[in-house]
């Protein structure tokens, strides 16, 4: 995707955030798929889910890409070396034997297969539904991610061609005509959300569905969640569900802000059942999903977000209302569009 | 170096045409682009223990039909292969009156004809430093390359104009390096051509 030859395309100013709800993402890939079929699905884009849904605890996509460095160190300010995803951690993009089972006369023999060699294989949603921790206190939750369009983006400051701007919507877009396929912007994201197409020689990643954003369209990932999950809006807009996620009830955190870059992608943190003791009593101290494990991710200030959910759910159990759980609820879906409520069937296709 | 006459063009493209095997070569040593010349801070800091560079040696020699200028690269490499990260060879020219050591800066480019193994035909790009390039469409540049007994030959050919400097450089990316953008060999001087 290219810009439009200034180098910036205009969607309105003040920085565009993503919301999403983990406890009610259900990890049915809508949201990749969607994207998918929008922005690619040409020759060379293959391997490329520029929204991708992890199965957490888990290695993801790239496998690993949690221990593959990147960043900026918060204490110095100074980026961290990081490692270039391969063809191989992002996985699949395969070709399978369709021809062998169907038509190569080996009915009740062959199966559908990857042809790719077994001890290599990995794909995108590779390890889904996994998870960790042993019967009866087994867990597991999904996480959607996309480019987190930084506000401190550590990839348009590695890149030598100046292929990235950071806009004033806050995206973060490629020109591909000046990207010279170097992938210095793959090294330095500690995301690891930066994909390289090797047929066109560039490297690729989520335009924050820009063109639809310039239409009044939310994006594909937002638009077409059947969990109602995520919201997108401007941090800065004081009415947006998103600023009030965020900023003023802080239940919505930033994952691995110890990357030092700002990610712009929020998370509300999963909920859990009680864990179960050896004697199968109810251990109402621990959630079944370690807070450590939470505070790993999402950071300290999980508890806090995590003690705030809990309490907003005893205030309307007890009767009450509350305007969080209201606005987590999204009761009339277009809440979560912020102001991008267009309806994409309404509008003239561009060819 | 003076640039060999030679008519027949098309057999002047191939990098193993006999017709090479008259041209005068010239062979200049390679030295790294310096760490701190790098253009962003992320390359210095994450390559700042590592080294890049190392290609010693290559040989350059040049040739027209009149027509076109080629310049032909020489260089060896014996590593195996890279699956991110191909070999890449550059034929520089002080157009913009940049230096070759650091392929030019910000005020004063330099011109390159760049090819890349595994990619077709060849670019020509403005150097504004290690990295900082802009490609140049409608060129009219040419490039093939072939490895060979453990050396690259890669030929150029591009317009004649381009010999008008009177100078020419190399720059050599390792590929099993992860070498690209400003991290390559570059020739410590320019080598001169000569109409012959």
């Amino acid at each position: 995707m290219s810009t439009n030859g200034t180098g910036t395309v205009s969607t309105g100013s003040g920085q565009l955030a993503w919301v999403f709800d983990l406890n009610k993402c259900i990890g049915c890939q809508t949201c990749s798929v969607a994207c998918k079929v929008l922005w690619t699905r040409e020759s060379g884009e293959e391997q490329q889910w520029w929204c991708s849904v992890n199965t957490q605890p888990g290695l993801g996509t790239p496998k690993g890409w949690e221990s593959m460095g990147g960043g900026i160190d918060v204490a110095t300010g100074k980026p961290r070396a990081g490692h270039q995803p391969t063809r191989e951690e992002f996985g699949g993009g395969w070709d399978f034997n369709y021809y062998e089972v169907f038509y190569g006369g080996t009915a009740g023999k062959a199966h559908l297969e990857p042809q790719a060699p077994r001890e290599n294989r990995w794909a995108m949603n590779w390890d889904e539904d996994q998870g960790a921790g042993e019967w009866p206190n087994s867990y597991y939750f999904y996480l959607p991610r996309i480019c987190n369009h930084c506000t401190n983006p550590v990839c348009v400051s590695a890149c030598p061609t100046g292929a990235l701007v950071k806009q004033e919507d806050g995206l973060v877009l490629r020109d591909e005509d000046v990207c010279m396929g170097d992938r210095f912007c793959m090294e330095a994201c500690p995301y690891k959300k930066i994909y390289f197409n090797y047929e066109r020689h560039v490297a690729q990643q989520c335009i924050g569905c820009f063109p639809r954003i310039e239409a009044g369209v939310a994006p594909a990932c937002v638009r077409q969640c059947p969990g109602r999950a995520v919201f997108i809006g401007r941090l800065s807009d004081e009415d947006s569900p998103v600023h009030k996620l965020v900023n003023e009830w802080k239940v919505a955190l930033p994952m691995h802000a110890e990357y030092g870059t700002r990610p712009n992608v929020y998370y509300v943190p999963p909920m859990s059942p009680a864990r179960l003791k050896e004697d199968m009593s109810i251990d109402t101290e621990n959630p079944r999903i370690p807070n450590e494990y939470l505070e790993s991710l999402f950071g300290p200030d999980v508890h806090t977000a995590l003690g705030t959910l809990k309490s907003e759910m005893e205030k309307v159990r007890g009767g009450g209302k509350s305007e969080i759980l209201s606005t987590l609820i999204a009761y009339h879906w277009t809440e979560l569009l912020g102001p991008f409520t267009q309806d994409p069937a309404e509008l003239t296709p561009v060819s | 170096m003076k640039i060999a006459k030679i008519s027949g063009g098309a057999s002047l493209a191939d990098p193993t045409a006999s017709a090479w095997a008259s041209v005068e070569s010239v062979t200049v040593p390679l030295q790294p682009v310096p760490l701190d010349a790098q253009p962003t801070s992320y390359i210095r800091e994450a390559w700042a223990g590592r080294s890049y560079g190392k290609t010693a040696q290559a040989s350059v020699a040049a040739a027209t039909d009149g027509q076109k200028l080629y310049v032909r690269l020489s260089w060896k490499d014996d590593e195996r292969p890279n699956k991110e990260f191909q070999d890449a060879v550059a034929a520089v020219f002080p157009d913009g009156g940049g230096a070759l050591g650091t392929l030019g800066d910000a005020e004063k480019p330099v011109a390159v004809w760049f090819w890349e193994n595994g990619r077709s035909g060849g670019n020509s790009l403005t150097s504004h430093g290690p990295g900082v390039v802009r490609k140049d469409p409608g060129s009219g540049l040419a490039a093939a390359g072939e490895l060979a007994g453990g050396s690259w030959n890669v030929v150029f050919g591009g317009p004649l104009a381009a010999a008008r400097s009177g100078r020419v450089g190399v720059a050599v990316w390792n590929g099993s390096n992860d070498e690209r953008g400003g991290l390559a060999a570059v020739s410590r001087d320019w080598v001169s051509l000569e109409q012959a």
